[in-house]
């Protein structure tokens, strides 16, 4: 079977998809025009009703079918005006792959680019283009990998070995969104607790922005029904029409590779990957590090620290390029295995442009603090964005940490809550030590069926270690409730802490003094927690409150 | 109808009458097998399965087990008598600090107790080091390495990390003691040392305890193909002690051993070579002249009467089976499993050698 034939064979099969219904509906009227000719008066009647019954999900489909609109991600409009470097360059990169540009481009919050189109007609004609493009991606690529990633997107349009793989592509697109849709629907339940539970996770926050009204109409089991059926039609189609649309990347990999040189978009390939991680990592740990405490990064700094990280970090991330990923991300992914696509991008033939627009693609914007500042006012939900502004990274790390531990809630605290029906406290840990019953105390923390089958020191040994991280946590939400803590921030490792008594010289954290300190505080967890528990040295580094100090003494 | 009814009948007499007779024809073939091997077994004085003791090879010396108990019941100084008792005999040395490391992984009160009272007590050290390793182990437990959990491998590590600064000081207040580097060895199986390591540590042993039953019972088990070595370097380990070591110390168990540990055959075929009967041979000189007072020599009397019952050679078998009946907590039976199983498997190969033997005994 040649490509055109191939690509023939999945136009069938993506109409087919909207035809679906129509089948369905026409089966069941053949039943209701055979059972009028064969059979007699009372099975006709039930015949009728059974088939009036199994229509409803069917004519409702119909409807839910409807493509759904696309409703665009949250993100800044980049007007030509604003932007005429962008845009020229955008604007030259469609004229050399030969198609024509976007009506839009909108800057998102997220590791991505992507040209979407209203398409009209079930998916078969062409509408209005969008360019999407991520400003952490602008961050981590320069000026030649940008143009490699756009004039890619390009690509699908343009149709590489037969113009109806471009309608294949399309048709995908369509197919994907409407099962995505389904889904969305069915499983509002399941997402909306999801989305409960994820309050503080940056992402939904991100997307809370463009949060679209739940239809409790796609809840029911006919609707479900449905669902099923139409998902089930859509991944044989999906499957059936993978070939082509696998040979449609490769083909915009071609085409990006001409446009924009060979190691650029090889290069654009590997780093995508590294980048979607890293930002993954950034969100986590840096620009959502103070929600909890009711935080922001400072102004505009929730994407702009971005490119601090990644300057920070350039070695780690220079090791997660060589590592690609060498199976597709679904069985359904368009795209080919990204090692794949970087092996056949690297054996072509050596153009000479590996020296081109080395310069970093956030270079093109105008302004890029004002455009990242404006992203952060498009992406944040209402409710994020009126958390206050930390002065610099340094006090959001301060805040941050002083808001985890002042709400800190371990096993360990719910244990000791539960034994001593007392509020869980450093003070009421270090009382039951000295009484000699912490092991007691151990016994009702969650254990692993060896660790509780376990008795004597057996069971001391797979306890403590659980037991000292706690101990030590609780240790440093107490230094930290007496402002004794230091925190430091680092955009190239993990903060650091430095204990009461590591500043004695001075104040610089690296040396001799903030190991001693960190020695001794490990030792005096260590001996609150041996078989001979000993809490002075423990004691000695947290002073009692003051309202402590008659209970105590 | 009727007719045919009692047509059935008639045939269904003769019928009934036969397959009661094979019934009774088996069933007597089956208890006599079964039978007669225990009645062989007892008509020798041999214990049934259920007296058979599964945690010891042997009797205990005298006055051991007042040590052991009094340090399960905390008090120290018993076990701290019985080491000083034993002084340099460094077979009874490692065996004693084998058994009271056990009992101090358990629960350790009593040997806190013996540290406080005399800090920097050699004897002390030592079981302080044996019964971390041993708590290692305990904490590992005895599954697969596949099936041990992410939580019972980490504490495992620790524990034999941290061992291995107690075995430093044990052997630092008693430099002549090859006891702390036979606990190494276990620390090596298990943190897998380099065989460059384990050389050293063996040539610390065998300057202070050249022909020492247990260094050589757990280096073998280091050398063995399923912790740190193979077949073959086992095998060589084995065959060289053996060779070298003089009639008396035992060491031809090691060859026995080591085909033991690798021998994944299901018939006997392997065991009835004539190596493995020149082995046996060997075992049993080494075992007439040994001291018989060894601590160790039952493990070996156990090991030449399973072969020696596997060779047919069943009168020779029975004489090794009487010396030692009665404990049953060594190779090759402690591999079938726990308790029950051990005194099971050990009396179904000894009662078939008994039954064996006595048919030899009685020409039909």
């Amino acid at each position: 079977m040649g490509p055109t034939l191939r690509a023939l064979r999945a136009l069938v099969l993506l109409a087919g998809f909207q035809l679906l219904s129509l089948v369905l509906l026409a089966v069941l009227l053949a039943a209701d025009w055979a059972a009028v000719v064969w059979a007699p008066a009372s099975i006709t009647l039930k015949v009728w009703i059974v088939s009036a019954v199994l229509a409803i999900p069917v004519v409702r489909g119909m409807f839910m079918l409807r493509t759904p609109k696309d409703e665009g991600q949250p993100g800044v409009r980049l007007s030509e005006s604003g932007e005429p470097r962008l845009w020229a360059l955008v604007r030259g990169l469609a004229d050399a792959s030969g198609t024509r540009g976007p009506d839009e481009i909108v800057l998102t919050g997220d590791v991505n680019a992507a040209v979407s189109e209203r398409a009209r007609l079930l998916g078969l004609l062409p509408g209005p283009r969008r360019l999407y493009l991520g400003l952490p991606l602008l961050t981590g690529l320069s000026e030649a990998q940008l143009k490699a990633v756009i004039a890619h997107e390009y690509g699908h349009f343009t149709g590489g070995d037969t113009r109806l793989a471009a309608l294949v592509v399309r048709g995908r697109v369509q197919i994907t969104r409407t099962i995505a849709h389904f889904h969305e629907k069915a499983d509002s339940k399941v997402a909306k607790e999801r989305a409960r539970q994820e309050k503080s996770a940056a992402k939904r926050l991100a997307k809370g922005k463009s949060a679209k009204e739940i239809n409790t109409a796609g809840a029911g089991v006919t609707y479900r029904m449905m669902a099923a059926v139409y998902t089930a039609y859509g991944k044989l189609a999906l499957r059936a029409t993978l070939s082509t649309a696998r040979a449609q990347e490769y083909a915009a990999d071609v085409t990006a590779a001409r446009i924009a040189g060979r190691d650029a978009t090889a290069a654009a390939l590997r780093d995508i990957p590294a980048l979607s991680a890293a930002h993954e990592f950034y969100l986590e740990s840096y620009a959502t590090l103070g929600l909890p405490a009711r935080t922001l990064p400072p102004r505009g700094e929730f994407f702009g620290g971005f490119a601090r990280m990644l300057t920070a970090r350039e070695l780690e991330l220079a090791g997660m390029r060589t590592d690609l990923p060498t199976e597709p991300s679904s069985p359904y992914d368009s795209h080919p295995p990204m090692a794949e696509r970087v092996r056949r991008i690297e054996a072509f033939s050596d153009d000479a442009r590996a020296h081109e627009d080395k310069g970093s693609a956030l270079a093109l914007l105008t302004d890029p603090g004002t455009s990242a500042t404006a992203l952060e006012q498009a992406v944040l939900t209402d409710e994020v964005l009126a958390f206050a502004h930390a002065a610099d990274w340094q006090d959001l790390l301060d805040k941050a940490m002083a808001a985890r531990l002042a709400g800190l809630d371990t096993p360990l605290h719910r244990a000791l809550a539960l034994y001593t029906k007392a509020p869980a406290t450093l003070w009421s840990l270090l009382q039951v030590i000295d009484d000699g019953q912490v092991w007691q105390l151990a016994k009702r923390l969650p254990l692993s069926d060896e660790a509780a089958s376990a008795t004597g020191r057996a069971f001391r040994e797979f306890v403590r270690p659980l037991l000292m991280k706690s101990l030590e946590t609780m240790v440093l939400a107490e230094l930290s409730a007496r402002g004794l803590l230091r925190w430091e921030f680092s955009w190239a490792e993990a903060a650091t802490v430095h204990l009461p008594g590591s500043d004695v010289d001075g104040g610089t954290g690296a040396d001799g003094a903030g190991t001693d300190a960190a020695h001794r505080f490990t030792a005096a967890v260590a001996a609150a927690l041996a078989d001979h528990p000993d809490t002075a040295p423990l004691r000695a580094l947290t002073p009692p409150a003051p309202h402590e100090t008659d209970t105590l003494r | 109808m009727t007719v045919l009814l009692w047509i059935l009948a008639v045939l269904a007499v003769p019928t009934l009458i036969f397959a009661l007779w094979m019934a009774g024809v088996f069933l007597k073939e089956f208890f006599k097998s079964g039978d007669g091997g225990s009645e062989a077994a007892e008509k020798l004085g041999l214990l049934p399965a259920e007296r058979q003791n599964t945690d010891l090879a042997a009797p205990l010396p005298a006055g051991w087990e007042a040590a052991l108990s009094a340090a399960r019941g905390g008090d120290w100084k018993p076990a701290a008598a019985l080491l000083e008792y034993i002084g340099r005999d460094w077979e009874r040395r490692s065996y004693a600090t084998s058994l009271l490391g056990d009992i101090a992984a358990e629960e350790d009160a009593w040997l806190l107790a013996w540290e406080a009272a005399r800090p920097d007590d050699p004897d002390a050290a030592l079981i302080r080091a044996r019964s971390t390793v041993d708590l290692a182990w305990n904490l590992r437990g005895a599954a697969l390495a596949k099936h041990t959990t992410r939580e019972q491998a980490e504490g495992f590590h620790r524990a034999l990390a941290r061992s291995r600064e107690e075995i430093a000081r044990a052997a630092a207040l008693n430099p002549y003691d090859p006891t702390p580097f036979i606990t190494e060895i276990w620390v090596a199986l298990g943190l897998g040392y380099p065989h460059s390591e384990m050389d050293k540590l063996w040539a610390e042993i065998t300057a202070r305890a050249p022909y020492h039953y247990e260094a050589h019972y757990s280096a073998l088990q280091y050398w063995c193909a399923k912790w740190r070595g193979s077949k073959e370097l086992a095998t060589a380990f084995a065959e060289r002690a053996a060779a070298t070591a003089p009639l008396g110390s035992l060491l031809t168990a090691f060859p026995l051993i080591a085909h033991f540990e690798h021998d994944e055959s299901s018939d006997s075929t392997a065991d009835r070579t004539p190596e493995m009967v020149a082995r046996v041979d060997a075992g049993l000189a080494d075992a007439a002249t040994a001291d018989p007072a060894h601590p160790r020599l039952p493990e070996l009397r156990h090991l030449l009467a399973y072969y020696l019952a596997l060779q047919d050679r069943d009168e020779a078998a029975i004489e090794q089976f009487k010396l030692v009946d009665g404990y049953v907590d060594a190779l090759p039976w402690t591999y079938q499993g726990d308790g029950p199983d051990v005194a099971a498997y050990y009396c179904r190969i000894r009662n078939a050698s008994a039954e064996a033997a006595a048919a030899q005994a009685q020409p039909s």
